[in-house]
């Protein structure tokens, strides 16, 4: 057996209004260069001018990973040609980042393990290059997104553990509001290095994979790369260092660029932007935008609400969802009820609308409401779905639709019996069978009576009255 | 000042024009004039000495609609789009834009000789160079083309062509001229500087001009109240001993100090160690930054753009194989070379301590004096071509210049007198926020030295008179 040694970096598009050096929007699929101006585009004589949201998200993302956060934050330039690149640098940093020396809390299967964060720096974002036949166009649209680039330590051991993290991750950009954490739109990117070593001979020989847009799809090439160094290492093949690309359809990597052909990136401090100094007031405010993070909130709901880890982690995915789960509770809902609704038929009706629960007219009020009726048996199960789906689309209160309907249950004991009497005398085949101890066809006795009551009989009683009869 | 009302009139803008033609089939100092922004005389600003009147631009200054070349093949035909700060506070001031001056390509060079355009020759003598970057704006300001010009000093650009032609050249502190709008040679020295045969006229376009932009994170606040103003007895500091002056060079320094003893300031003689490592240190920095500054020339956005290049990266390199100059290329790879990795202590960071320690070097002399005299450049114009003076023997004499960019001290270039027909100027150096100590410093000379007129010479009164 060998040791792996797996690290990411992980970038990040933050969520601002406007591009990182200039007033261009911020935004993801526009036509071809129509976010751009002379800023974004390189003109000659244009300076950049530091974005404060792009700067605040990244210090709130610096925060929560538990990095320590340099007194003093310097920009540099990187140099490298490409046609996407304006500037033909890159305004990173390299020195003194934003934060160094972080952790992240990962959970796979319930065990917990601290990922180390190397260091997280705010960099902007290059245009995208297409190639079509013999033509090569650029959209510059994308230059100029802030960027913030989130180095782990090599504590990863194997692919699972950083799909894991992935998720994780994901969920932990979103919470915080910095970022949207697509991967399949490229607003959550994340490249992974492997190496692979004889046991107890630390770090080996460090192989780069890109080209990894889904969590799933950087577990298969860690997987794939894996395999592969190993069966080097067992035939004593000597492994490159090297920059491997995943290819999706074959399933994957392929070699891209070894070491030799690595650019000197001359790094050198950016003249154009002054020190970042963060001041007590701004740090004070980044302490007070943090949130408590995925991996704890889920542990947390488990303990708390007695809940599965299953519940736990779909009701903490997203923040939202987690708000509106514990506003409900403290709103009076059972707290199994509640999951259970939220993540049964709340969901589904969700995912038809492709809507999240903040973008509908459900409210933790009317939420609370229909729980309450459900279990005060004014309303019976089926009704309440059905309730559910309208206080999901129009601004009403479960009362008011219950009342505007008529969906009330009957509680009156002589209705529901002239209705059961009535089934049973149309019915003598299924009331025969019954007596002769097949119970089958009780199910659809109770059935016949639900449709005739309109469905505002309580199912239950309607069966304590049937098998009365008989 | 008649300048103010030489705009206004289609008349005197034709006469203006006649001038200007008469002088640019001598010198070239533009690259663009347009004379008819001039005929509407609209713009006017009650209350602004500077309503009305023309100015020129060094041609790596963005002026809406004008030209932006930079002296160079790689932006002949491009446009800009837009208008430096500097440009921008100087129309809301109601001054005209009507020309854009040659200048060595990208602001590389001590004579303009490096332009790609266009050769300038200096007012005085037409073999003889303006000097550079800046040599163009000098030149048109030398021959009262324009009251005055604005240039750009990365190293002496404006101070040094300045002493050429005999004019007032001031190169501000580091930050007082926003530099949005100013095409980057090297950012951390690069300032936007003034040039005119008039100090008050300087007074008022820096005031007009400097102070905090939100465009470039780089500017400097300046208030009224952070301007330092001259002792009433000042004391100058000169070199004890400058080595390699020209003759001339040599004697407008002793005469000027001289003058000032005469005067009854007190003189004190220095020695600045610093300054026999200001030029390499110099060229390090700049040139580092200038190889990432004019990496965007590639032609892909803007620009030249080679025919030859079949993929992408061929292209890029055939367009700036094709689009710079050798100066240009020379020091796009000197700024590679030194910032390599692994090479950096050697060159980069050792350049940046050479530079902090001129700064306490300086600011050691200020503790005692409040302006330091030094020569613009060791000699005065040279002849075209490289025989009189190589491109080594120009950088090595920007030592006198060179300092006060490293410094971020602001510095001002004055007329000294002529020499065998020749200007020759001399500078100050003050501290940060010092222009004002500059300006009025130089003005303890003015009836001394007065601005002389090359021969052909018209005042803006005797242009439409």
């Amino acid at each position: 057996m060998f040791d792996t040694y797996i690290g990411l970096e992980i970038h990040i598009q933050l969520i601002t209004d406007t591009k990182i050096f200039c007033s261009c929007r911020n935004s993801f699929g526009d036509p071809p260069n129509t976010n751009i101006c002379p800023v974004c585009m390189g003109y000659p004589g244009v300076l950049p001018v530091l974005n404060k949201e792009a700067v605040r998200k990244s210090y709130i993302m610096c925060r929560a990973l538990n990095c320590h956060l340099n007194e003093k934050a310097v920009f540099d330039r990187k140099n490298y040609f490409y046609p996407d690149l304006p500037k033909n640098y890159q305004i990173t940093q390299f020195e003194y980042p934003f934060g160094i020396n972080g952790y992240f809390e990962n959970e796979l299967d319930g065990e917990l393990k601290r990922i180390r964060i190397h260091e997280a720096h705010l960099e902007e974002d290059a245009g995208k290059m297409i190639h079509e036949g013999l033509s090569s166009y650029c959209d510059y649209n994308r230059t100029g997104t802030p960027l913030l680039e989130i180095v782990t330590e090599p504590d990863f051991r194997t692919g699972e553990e950083v799909e894991a993290f992935l998720q994780n991750f994901r969920r932990t950009v979103r919470y915080l509001g910095v970022c949207d954490g697509n991967m399949e739109e490229g607003s959550m990117r994340c490249d992974a290095n492997i190496s692979i070593n004889f046991p107890g001979k630390g770090l080996g020989r460090k192989v780069e994979i890109k080209n990894l847009n889904s969590s799933r799809n950087v577990k298969l090439a860690l997987q794939y790369e894996q395999k592969r160094q190993w069966k080097m290492l067992k035939n004593n093949e000597f492994i490159i260092q090297e920059t491997r690309l995943w290819d999706d359809e074959k399933k994957r990597t392929e070699s891209m660029r070894s070491k030799e052909d690595a650019n000197d990136y001359r790094y050198f401090p950016e003249p154009d932007l002054p020190p970042y100094f963060p001041d007590a007031e701004f740090l004070d405010s980044i302490e007070k935008a943090q949130v408590e993070l995925p991996v704890a909130r889920k542990n947390r709901f488990i303990s708390e609400y007695t809940l599965t880890p299953d519940y736990a982690e779909f009701l903490t995915e997203e923040r939202d969802r987690a708000d509106f789960y514990e506003s409900a509770c403290t709103n009076g809902c059972d707290s199994q009820s509640a999951a259970s609704w939220l993540k049964g038929d709340t969901a589904k009706a969700l995912n038809v609308r492709k809507k999240s629960i903040n973008e509908t007219f459900l409210t933790v009020e009317r939420f609370t409401e229909l729980l309450k009726l459900l279990e005060e048996g004014r309303i019976n199960n089926p009704t309440a779905k059905k309730v559910l789906e309208i206080i999901i689309d129009e601004d009403k209160s479960a009362e008011e639709v219950v009342a505007e309907n008529g969906w009330e249950q009957l509680d009156n004991s002589e209705e529901l019996e002239a209705f059961v009497d009535k089934v049973l005398s149309e019915n003598g085949k299924a009331l025969e069978q019954i007596k002769s101890g097949d119970m089958k066809p009780v199910g659809f006795l109770i059935g016949q009576v639900m449709k005739l009551s309109g469905g505002k009989a309580d199912p239950k009683k309607v069966k304590e009255i049937i098998t009365g009869r008989i | 000042m008649s300048w103010n009302t030489i705009c206004g009139s289609r008349e005197n803008a034709d006469k203006y024009r006649a001038y200007i033609g008469e002088w640019e089939n001598r010198i070239h100092s533009m690259l663009e004039y347009r004379v008819e922004h001039c005929e509407q005389g609209e713009n006017r600003i009650s209350g602004s000495l500077l309503s009305g009147m023309p100015f020129a631009a060094k041609d790596n200054i963005a002026v809406r609609d004008f030209k932006l070349t930079c002296g160079s093949r790689m932006l002949e035909n491009l446009v800009s789009p837009y208008d430096a700060t500097a440009v921008k506070r100087l129309k809301e001031a109601g001054c005209i834009p009507v020309a854009k001056t040659n200048m060595d390509e990208f602001g590389m060079g001590s004579s303009t000789d490096n332009s790609a355009l266009l050769v300038t020759n200096n007012p005085w003598d037409t073999d003889r160079v303006t000097g550079g970057s800046s040599g163009g704006s000098a030149a048109a300001v030398a021959a009262g083309l324009v009251p005055f010009a604005l240039g750009s000093d990365t190293g002496g650009s404006v101070r040094q062509p300045a002493s050429f032609c005999g004019v007032y050249g001031l190169k501000p502190t580091y930050g007082a001229v926003s530099r949005f709008g100013l095409v980057s040679y090297a950012s951390s020295l690069d300032v936007i500087g003034i040039m005119s045969r008039d100090i008050s006229i300087i007074e008022n376009v820096f005031n007009a001009v400097k102070g905090q932009d939100l465009n470039d994170q780089t500017s400097i606040e300046y208030r009224d109240s952070d301007s330092l103003s001259l002792a009433e007895k000042p004391v100058f500091s000169v070199l004890k001993n400058p080595e390699g002056l020209s003759l001339e060079v040599d004697e407008a320094y002793r005469n000027a100090a001289a003058l000032l003893r005469e005067k009854g300031y007190e003189v004190r003689e220095i020695e600045l160690p610093v300054l026999d490592y200001v030029v390499p240190a110099y060229y390090t920095i700049a040139t580092a930054e200038a190889s990432a500054n004019l990496a965007r020339y590639n032609g892909v956005r803007y620009g030249y753009r080679s025919s030859k290049g079949e993929t992408p990266s061929e292209l890029m390199k055939k367009t700036r194989d094709e689009g710079f100059g050798d100066e240009v290329k020379l020091r796009i790879l000197l700024g590679t070379y030194v910032l390599r990795s692994g090479f950096q202590d050697r060159y980069y960071v050792k350049a940046q301590k050479i530079r902090t320690r001129i700064m306490n070097e300086l600011d050691d002399v200020f503790r005692t004096s409040d302006l330091i005299m030094l020569p613009s450049f060791p000699v005065p114009a040279f002849r075209h071509g490289d025989e009189s003076m190589s491109q080594y023997q120009q950088k090595v004499a920007d030592k006198f210049t060179v300092t006060a960019n490293l410094a971020g001290i602001p510095a001002l270039s004055f007329p000294a007198g002529n020499y065998n027909s020749l200007p020759v100027g001399l500078q100050f150096f003050a501290p940060r926020y010092g222009e004002k100590m500059l300006l009025d410093a130089a003005r303890i000379f003015e009836n001394d030295y007065p601005v002389m007129n090359p021969q052909g010479f018209k005042t803006a009164e005797e242009i439409i008179g």
